[in-house]
C-alpha cells in the first residue's frame, strides 16, 4: 500500500487531487491543509509521495520542501509541487528547492494521474 | 497539454463555491478593517490574509475553469502584490478599487452558480490595473509595526506531535490556533529531532503565562527567551495580529476544523424523522394505556418504563437535530458593516456600528428568512433612523450616530435587536397616516398601535423610500416574516433620543410540550412554555366587565377567556370548568376550557394556507389519532381580551 500525502489549503482542490489519483493501484491518501500540518502528518504516517501546494497559511510551501531536504529521512521523499497559473515562484527555483516535478493548476486529470505513476515508478521507495 | 477534463472538474463546483465563499468573505472582512488604518503598514497581517485569499481563489478558480474569476483574482493579487512591495499606497480610492474587485468576484461566482451570463469586468480589471501600476512618490513607509510597543514577555514554545496526542484531537494546528488566541506567534519553525521524531518550535509574544502552562500535558514545553537571540534564529514568519480594541471582530482561527457540510435539505428530513417519531411515540404511549387492563402489572410497568426511557432519549435526539440546525447567528450580521458603510456614505451620513452576540445561535432556516428584515431594519436605521451630521451636532448629540445590532438567548427564545441613537420615528406623520392617533391616555405612545402604522403596507415617511429600502421589503413584509416564523416583532421610540425594534424568535422550531384541552368536540394545544398554572373555576364565580369577564385568583382579578365563545363552538354548560392560566402579572389570561386533558409533546406544523388564517392560532398538530388540534396563540390570547375581543373571528 502506497500512501500519497497531498497537501493544499484548498479542501476543493484535496478533494479534486484524491478524485484523479484514486484510480491508481494500491494507494491510500492523508492530507495535510497546512505547511505545519504537512510536515506533522509526515512524522507519523510512512508516505511513498507528497503532492505539496505552494501557497499555505503558515508556512509556505518552498520552505516546508527546503526543510524535507535538508533532513536525511526526507531527502529521497518524492515530492510533487503544484503551482498556480502565473505564479511567482519560477520552476527553477522550485527544482532548485528540491522538488521532484511539478505541475501547474489547473492541471487535467489524466495528466496528474500519469505524471504521478511515473514518478512512482522511476523513482525509490524511502518510506520506512 | 494540462487541458483539464470539463465533465471532471463540474462534479467540484458546490465545493467550489463553498469555499470562494469563504475566501470572499474574508477578502471583504479584511478591506473593512484596512478601511479604519490611516496608512497601512505594507508588511501588516492584513495585508498578507488579504493577499493569500485572492491568490487561492484565483488558484480554484482556475482549476475549475471559471477563467473570468481567475482573472479578476490575479489582478487583485497582482495590486496587493504593489502594496505589500510598497510601490503602492492603500489610500481611499485604491480600497474602493479593490472592493470593486471584490464585489465584481462575487458577481462572477453567484452568475456562474446561478447559471446566468457572466456580468462583464473590464472596466474593473482596467480600475484594477492602473492600481497596480501606479507608483508612490514618496518611498519611505515605516519600518516597524505601527502598534505602539509592548512590554510582553518572549517565550520559546516547543510542541512535539505524537500518535497519542493526535488521538486526542491535539494537532500542530491545535496548538498553533491556542498560541494565537493568547499572543503573537513571531514565528515557527519544524525541525527534527535526535530520535528522528519532529517538534516544532514557535516564538510566542505573550504576557498569559497561565493560558501557556495549560497546555503542558498536551506534548508543550517552555521557556522565556530574550528577543536578541530571535536574531541568530531563522524562522518562518507566521505572525498573525489580533486587531485590538472595543470595535475588533472575532477572528477565527486559521486551523481547518473538524466540520462536515451539510445538506440542509437533509437535516429537514431528519426532523420530519424525528417528528414522525414522536407521533408514533405518542400513539404507543395510548395503546399502552389502554392494554393496562389486559396486561399482568409487571410486564406493564416495565413496559412502561421502555416507553419513558424512549420518551427521554427521542427527545435528547430532537434537542441534537436542531442544535446541528443552529448557527450563529454572526453569519448574518457579519454583512452589517458593509452595508452601513456603503449607505452612510452614499446619504452623507456618519455611522458607527456596533454588533454584539455574535454567537448566539439560532436555527439556520429562521436566520435566512430574516435576512432580508433584518437588513430593512438596518437600512431604515441608517437612513431614517440617523440624522445628518449637522443636525445632530446642532443637538448636542456626537456626530457619528450609532447602531446597535444585538442577538441574545432570553429563555426558549432569540431576541434581535436593532437600535439607533437617531431622531426617533416621525410621529406626525405617524399622525398624519391614523387620524385616531397612536397615543393613550397618559401621553406616551402605545407602541403596539405604532408598530401597527408603521407597518401598513404604503406607509413610509419620507420620499426616498424607495432609495433607503433597496429591494422593497416593507416594514409590513418584515412583521409578517417574523410572525410567520412564529416571533414577534416591537418597537420603542423616543423622539429626539432614537428608536428600537425587538425581533423574538423561537430558539426551536416544530416541536414543543404542550398542555391538551377539549373544548366541546374540538381539541386545542397550549405551548406548556406560556402555561403558568391550571386552575379549577366555578362558573358562577365569573364577574363580567365590559367585554370580558374576570375571576378572582390569588387575590387578584385575573381576566378571563371562554374559548367555545371565541371560536364558536358549542359547549354544553358544565358545573365545573378548567382554566389554563398563561401569560405573568398584568399580562395573565385565564383560558377556560371544559377540560384540561394532560399534557404532551406535539409536533408543530404551522398553518400553512393564508386564506384560512384563523386569528389566535398560531398551528396545528395531530395527536396520533388523525385529528387535526389546533396551536392556540398565547400571545394574542392576552393582547385579544385588552383590546375589542375579535380574535376568533376569521380575517380576510
Amino acid at each position: 500500500m502506497r500512501t500519497i500525502l497531498v497537501v493544499d489549503d484548498s479542501p476543493t482542490i484535496r478533494k479534486m487531487v484524491r478524485a484523479a489519483l484514486g484510480g491508481l493501484q494500491d494507494v491510500a491518501f492523508v492530507e495535510a491543509g497546512t505547511g505545519l500540518q504537512a510536515i506533522e502528518t509526515l512524522a507519523m504516517h510512512p508516505v511513498r509521495m507528497v503532492v505539496l501546494d505552494l501557497n499555505m497559511p503558515d508556512m509556505h510551501g518552498l520552505d516546508v520542501l527546503k526543510f524535507l531536504r535538508s533532513h536525511s529521512q526526507y531527502r529521497a521523499l518524492p515530492v510533487m509541487v503544484l503551482t498556480t497559473r502565473g505564479d511567482e515562484s519560477s520552476r527553477e527555483e522550485v527544482l532548485e528547492a528540491g522538488a521532484t516535478s511539478y505541475m501547474t493548476k489547473p492541471f487535467s486529470p489524466n495528466f496528474l494521474v500519469s505524471s504521478v505513476r511515473e514518478l512512482l515508478d522511476t523513482t525509490p521507495d524511502s518510506s520506512r | 497539454m494540462t487541458a483539464p477534463d470539463p465533465r471532471f472538474e463540474s462534479s467540484f463546483m458546490d465545493d467550489y463555491f463553498a469555499e470562494a465563499d469563504e475566501h470572499l468573505l474574508a477578502i471583504r472582512r479584511c478591506l473593512l478593517m484596512l478601511d479604519g488604518v490611516e496608512r497601512p503598514d505594507p508588511s501588516s497581517a492584513l495585508l498578507e490574509e488579504l493577499f493569500r485569499s485572492c491568490h487561492s481563489l484565483k488558484g480554484i478558480s482556475a482549476m475549475v475553469e471559471l477563467h473570468e474569476a481567475e482573472v479578476l483574482a490575479h489582478h487583485m493579487e497582482s495590486c496587493l502584490r504593489a502594496v505589500r512591495q510598497g510601490e503602492t499606497a492603500l489610500d481611499t480610492a485604491n480600497l474602493e478599487t479593490l472592493l470593486a474587485g471584490a464585489n465584481a468576484l462575487e458577481a462572477v461566482i453567484v452568475a456562474r452558480r446561478e447559471g446566468q451570463p457572466l456580468p462583464a469586468g473590464e472596466q474593473v480589471i482596467a480600475g484594477l490595473r492602473g492600481m497596480a501600476s501606479t507608483q508612490v512618490d514618496d518611498k519611505r513607509f515605516p519600518s516597524s509595526e505601527s502598534a505602539p510597543v509592548r512590554s510582553v514577555r518572549s517565550w520559546k514554545v516547543r510542541f512535539v506531535p505524537s500518535p497519542e496526542l493526535v488521538g486526542r484531537g491535539i494537532k500542530v494546528d491545535t496548538i498553533r490556533a491556542r498560541l494565537l488566541e493568547i499572543g503573537k506567534i513571531v514565528s515557527v519553525a519544524p525541525e527534527v529531532l535526535a530520535s528522528g521524531g519532529i517538534a516544532f518550535e514557535f516564538k510566542l509574544e505573550t504576557d498569559n503565562e497561565a493560558s501557556l502552562a495549560a497546555s503542558k500535558g498536551d506534548g508543550v514545553s517552555y521557556e522565556p527567551f530574550s528577543p536578541a537571540e530571535a536574531a541568530l534564529v531563522p524562522g518562518i514568519a507566521a505572525g498573525m495580529d489580533l486587531p485590538s480594541g472595543p470595535r475588533a471582530w472575532e477572528v477565527t482561527s486559521a486551523a481547518p476544523g473538524n466540520f462536515v457540510r451539510v445538506d440542509l435539505a437533509r437535516l429537514d428530513d431528519l426532523m420530519r424523522l424525528a417528528g414522525d417519531l414522536v407521533v408514533t411515540r405518542s400513539r404507543l404511549e395510548d395503546t399502552l394505556r389502554r392494554a393496562e387492563r389486559q396486561m399482568p402489572s409487571r410486564e406493564f410497568r416495565l413496559l412502561q418504563e421502555h416507553d419513558l426511557l424512549m420518551e427521554r432519549q427521542l427527545r435528547d435526539l430532537r434537542e441534537g437535530i436542531m442544535r446541528v440546525r443552529l448557527v450563529p447567528v454572526g453569519e448574518v450580521f457579519r454583512r452589517m458593516p458593509f452595508v452601513v458603510r456603503d449607505l452612510a456614505r452614499d446619504i452623507g451620513k456618519r455611522v458607527t456600528l456596533e454588533i454584539t452576540g455574535q454567537s448566539t445561535e439560532i436555527d439556520k432556516f429562521l436566520i435566512e428568512r430574516m435576512m432580508d428584515p433584518i437588513l430593512h431594519l438596518v437600512r431604515n436605521a441608517v437612513g431614517h433612523g440617523i440624522e445628518t451630521v449637522d443636525r445632530r451636532v446642532a443637538a448636542g448629540k456626537p456626530p457619528d450616530g450609532t447602531i446597535r445590532l444585538s442577538a441574545s438567548t432570553v429563555g426558549e427564545s432569540v431576541v434581535i435587536e436593532i437600535a439607533d441613537d437617531g431622531a426617533g420615528i416621525d410621529l406626525a406623520a405617524v399622525a398624519r397616516r391614523s387620524p385616531k392617533g397612536v397615543h393613550v391616555e397618559d401621553g406616551t405612545v402605545d407602541p403596539r398601535l405604532l408598530l401597527d402604522v408603521i407597518c401598513e403596507s404604503g406607509f413610509s415617511t419620507r420620499d426616498e423610500a424607495d432609495r433607503i429600502s433597496g429591494r422593497g421589503v416593507g416594514m409590513a413584509v418584515v412583521r409578517s416574516t417574523v410572525e410567520e416564523l412564529g416571533g414577534t416583532l416591537e418597537v420603542d421610540t423616543e423622539p429626539g433620543r432614537g428608536t428600537r425594534f425587538a425581533i423574538m424568535l423561537p430558539l426551536t422550531l416544530a416541536i414543543i410540550d404542550a398542555i391538551i384541552a377539549h373544548v366541546g368536540d374540538q381539541t386545542f394545544a397550549v405551548p406548556q412554555s406560556a402555561v403558568q398554572e391550571v386552575i379549577e373555576v366555578d362558573p358562577d364565580k365569573l364577574r363580567p366587565l365590559e367585554q370580558n369577564e374576570l375571576m378572582t385568583h390569588r387575590g387578584r382579578a385575573l381576566p378571563v377567556v371562554r374559548l367555545a365563545r371565541l371560536f364558536h363552538l358549542e359547549a354544553a354548560p358544565r358545573p365545573r370548568l378548567h382554566a389554563i392560566v398563561v401569560g405573568t402579572g398584568l399580562s395573565a389570561v385565564g383560558l377556560v376550557v371544559d377540560r384540561v386533558a394532560g399534557h404532551r409533546e406535539i409536533v408543530v406544523k404551522s398553518i400553512a394556507d393564508p386564506l384560512i388564517h384563523v386569528a389566535g392560532v398560531s398551528g396545528a398538530t395531530e395527536l396520533g389519532d388523525g385529528r387535526l388540534v389546533l396551536i392556540l396563540d398565547v400571545g394574542a390570547m392576552s393582547r385579544g381580551v385588552r383590546e375589542r375581543p375579535r380574535v376568533g373571528e376569521r380575517s380576510a
